[in-house]
């Protein structure tokens, strides 16, 4: 048995002991804590921490989901890692991520379904009412869930595209994957009034309330949907620090959500939208380009260095964390978020 | 950040204060410095008003800012950075507005308007970053190696009473209830913290001054809630829990709960109040609504656990907020000058959105086994019953009154309120204000010639109350409150209960006990004026304190 300390951003620290045959998050959820996670089999990089002291050994996991420089560093994934000796941890997230309980699992009816641009979903999904939780969808904004399909034949994560609300309502935004499993159920047999098992919220993707820094969010595809959450809710909170938007997509018949944007930029004065396509058609007249190379442009000229949150592709992040070193945003300063196609 | 405006600020062997990057109250150093900044800009605003004030000019909305402005903060009242960029901004435009009077005002009058510095001239940022860089411009201990210790302890005893006495008139405000007089005195100290001021005789003396404006702050706020929803009587309150969908109602403002009462009237929805929202149960106009349900939980302090367990929303009035956990961030509300970054606002009294949570969420699954208290003594019930109590103390069935008034808190030294409170023997009676009373205001006390021998008084400024009951009984016995058998017990917390301290100070009421600790900001040349000059006394063994009391009356 090893003892482990985990010390949050915010400076708490949380420990939990930890056989040899244990993975870590296996570990700290027999203590009742619940680290953020996602996939729980080393593909989705949801769990990374950085090892300040110890030594663990590391099961199969996937290079998009910690790379070759990032375990050269000394980061790992709780999901695929067992201790060898006592550890010392340092979390990427706030204490206020840790759960101290049980992911919640809860019954939702799918109550629309619809094309987002090409190559995309919109569902919209309505909780039951529940003993415990009650009809609330309460999480925050930039969280995912993870469905089960009404077969139980899959589980996939989805983030979040609306904002906590009362009604309990789910909006999520997905990219349909040639050969995914939760791809050809949306394709071929999902219909009004399905049941799935939500298990969720989870996932510390959220935003830094704490700073009063400018907020920019960079994201590709579906990665839009975290985004679009957050600033729906800053719209409720009349939330007023600078914000932008840099959202892209291949090509032009992949926008999707426009009519959300438009509404949050009447409701959100401040926010500044750049809509990048990569390999526009002629008559395009936003930003030519990836949305990191519209974050580059903007970062040279910016006055205040912003927080960057970034969704997408495991290669947009990269680039965006790049981006960001480039343009004097500390790495401290970037959160992201994975998205991992299966 | 330096901040020493609450007792449990960080103490060492070095002295006293918090400082690194987040404080015991939970806020981060960024915040604090921003409200550093916030204040330090209003007393540029008071510079302006205070003189034009002297030429017959005012700006009422002005006056209002800075009570808003100030109570933010209080301890526990508001965390979110960004809500203080904007506030300072704010402050600073109305500054100008403040500036265009007084000038406007002396040259009608014939006179050249004199250019003012230090706040008054200070040119706040307007982001973030720069605003860091400004800190050090508006810090409490700026300057202390010019002003010498004394000065700068006095200087932050008037700044902290001052937010004590911002928070009463705001809740008083609200109500519709505002005095020139007390906005008049609040400009006046903004003036004389802005230019230095580092006489330590002439700054207590601003101290008492202080104090007497708290006095007409608390009496426009009694006046207020009591005008608004009547004088507070005896009152029965459940303090478990009833099946059902519920809210919580946390905070001292009386009018917010007033309008959460009537946004969920008839819903099927129950209200209950948390800590200092208890003695709502004994106004008429509050208890009349039936699903004004009970009380929940007690003092501030246990809030992480009380909230995480309470099945529906929580609504945060005014102090005390600390972080809200995980496992309610999402239900919990803040109204007023309350904030947390990333916690929902209800800016414009609208409370619809916390009814639609409510019955978004479970709500009690069963009714728990009831209990009561008894609150509601205010002044009118314990005049009304005058006679009985001078016949009683005549007769000797009386012997003592102990006023066990103030805040409740996290520090251990806080169980003498509670020991003090079961120690003292049953010919004597105790009246309670505040929180600090959770310790101990469900045990049985029994009662003395049919009062109970526990009488609570309400909330923390209904000291107001207790001071009007004092007067009177004095009267009645032909002497002054001083020789009344009659001890104060303190708890402090917060500004709040530094501006209540300077009040009775002010108006010469003597041997005061105070605890747990007496304020960081006191050096010991302080601590002496105090003990000697006004017979204050720290908190000692409860039944040595008891005994020395009841020794002082007989």
């Amino acid at each position: 048995m090893y003892k482990v300390n985990l010390l949050t951003r915010d400076g708490a620290t949380i420990a939990f002991d930890a056989e040899p045959s244990d993975t870590l998050l296996d570990a700290a959820e027999r203590a009742s804590i619940y680290l953020p996670s996602s996939c729980r089999e080393g593909g989705c990089g949801a769990c990374r921490v950085a090892r300040a002291s110890g030594e663990v050994e590391l099961m199969s996991y996937s290079s998009a989901a910690l790379s070759e420089d990032e375990r050269m560093a000394g980061d790992i994934l709780l999901c695929r890692a067992q201790p060898r000796s006592d550890l010392t941890l340092r979390a990427p997230f706030d204490e206020a991520a840790v759960g101290f309980a049980p992911v919640p699992e809860r019954r939702a009816t799918l109550v629309a379904i619809e094309p987002a641009g090409s190559g995309a979903m919109r569902l919209q999904l309505q909780y039951e009412d529940d003993p415990t939780f009650g009809l609330a969808a309460q999480f925050t904004a930039g969280q995912f869930i993870e469905l089960t399909l009404p077969d139980g034949s899959a589980k996939r994560s989805y983030s979040l595209a609306n904002a906590p609300n009362w009604d309990g309502t789910l909006e999520l935004f997905i990219r349909l994957q040639p050969h995914g499993a939760f791809s050809n159920y949306l394709r071929d047999r999902a219909a009004v009034g399905d049941r799935l098992l939500v298990r969720g919220p989870q996932g510390q993707f959220t935003l830094d309330e704490a700073s009063a820094a400018p907020r920019w969010f960079v994201v590709g595809g579906t990665g839009l949907a975290p985004a679009l959450s957050m600033l729906r809710q800053m719209a409720e909170f009349a939330d007023q620090r600078p914000c932008r938007l840099f959202f892209g997509v291949n090509k032009v018949d992949e926008l999707f959500a426009l009519d959300v944007i438009d509404g949050l930029e009447a409701a959100v004065p401040q926010l500044v939208v750049t809509l990048c396509v990569w390999k526009p058609e002629q008559d395009w007249r936003g930003f030519a380009g990836t949305p990191v190379e519209a974050l580059a442009q903007a970062l040279s000229s910016a006055t205040e260095r912003p927080d960057i949150y970034v969704c997408g592709p495991p290669a947009l992040i990269a680039a965006a964390e790049e981006a960001g070193r480039a343009g004097g945003v500390p790495h401290d300063r970037i959160f992201s978020e994975k998205f991992t196609a299966a | 950040m330096f901040c020493y405006q609450c007792e449990q600020t960080y103490r060492s062997d070095e002295g006293a204060g918090c400082a690194g990057a987040k404080g015991m109250c939970g806020k981060d150093a960024a915040t604090a410095d921003l409200q550093d900044i916030l204040l330090y800009v209003c007393e540029g605003v008071g510079q302006y008003l205070h003189r034009a004030r002297q030429l017959g000019a005012t700006d009422i909305e002005a006056d209002r800012f800075i009570l808003f402005a100030f109570f933010t903060t209080l301890t526990n009242v508001n965390f979110n950075a960004a809500k203080f960029v904007e506030l300072i901004q704010q402050a600073s435009q109305i500054r100008d507005r403040a500036k265009a009077l007084y000038e406007n005002a002396a040259r009608a009058a014939a006179k050249i308007p004199q250019t003012l510095s230090g706040p008054a001239a200070f040119v706040p940022a307007s982001n973030m970053a720069g605003l860091s860089a400004q800190a050090s411009e508006a810090a409490v201990r700026k300057d202390a190696a010019i002003l010498g210790e004394d000065a700068v302890g006095a200087r932050a005893l008037i700044l902290y009473g001052l937010k004590g006495v911002c928070a009463y008139a705001h809740h008083a405000r609200v109500l519709g209830e505002e005095r020139d007089a007390i906005y008049a005195a609040v400009e006046h100290a903004l003036d004389m913290l802005a230019r230095e001021e580092r006489d330590v005789a002439t700054l207590l003396d601003e101290a008492l001054a202080l104090g007497r404006a708290n006095f007409l702050a608390m009496e426009a706020l009694d006046a207020a809630n009591t005008g608004a929803f009547g004088s507070p009587t005896p009152t029965n309150v459940r303090v478990t829990p009833i099946k059902g969908k519920a809210i919580l109602v946390s905070g001292h403002d009386l009018k917010d709960l007033h309008a959460i009462l009537e946004a969920t009237k008839d819903k099927g929805i129950n209200v209950y109040t948390h800590g200092e929202m208890l003695p709502a149960h004994s106004y008429p106009k509050l208890k009349a609504y039936p699903h004004l349900a009970g009380n929940y939980g007690g003092a501030w302090q246990d809030q992480q656990k009380e909230f995480a367990e309470f099945p529906g929303p929580i609504v945060m009035t005014s102090n005390c907020l600390i972080e809200p956990q995980p496992r309610y961030r999402g239900r919990i509300f803040t109204a007023g000058p309350v904030g947390w970054a990333g916690v929902r606002h209800i800016a414009d009294e609208n409370f619809a959105v916390v009814a639609q949570a409510a019955q978004a969420l479970p709500g009690f699954a069963e009714d728990a086994p009831e209990q009561t208290i008894t609150i509601g003594f205010g002044r009118d019930t314990v005049l009304g019953v005058a006679d009985k109590v001078i016949d009683a103390v005549k007769s000797g069935a009386i012997r003592h009154f102990f006023l066990v008034g103030g805040c409740d808190g996290a520090a251990p030294g806080r169980n003498y309120y509670s020991d003090f409170a079961d120690e003292a023997p049953k010919d004597t009676v105790i009246l309670t204000l505040g929180c600090g009373k959770y310790r101990f205001n469900k045990h049985d006390f029994g009662t003395i010639g049919g009062l109970p021998r526990l009488l609570d008084m309400g909330q923390c400024n209904d000291a107001y109350s207790a001071l009007v009951v004092a007067t009177k009984l004095a009267e009645a016995f032909g002497v002054g409150v001083n020789e009344l058998p009659l001890s104060l017990i303190v708890s402090w917390f917060e500004q709040k209960a530094a501006a209540v301290l300077l009040t009775l100070l002010a108006l010469g009421v003597r041997n005061v006990r105070i605890g747990p600790t007496l304020p960081a900001l006191l050096t010991p040349a302080l601590v002496d004026v105090l003990v000697e000059k006004f017979g204050v006394q720290p908190i000692g063994d409860a039944k040595a304190d008891i005994a020395a009391s009841l020794a002082r009356a007989a």
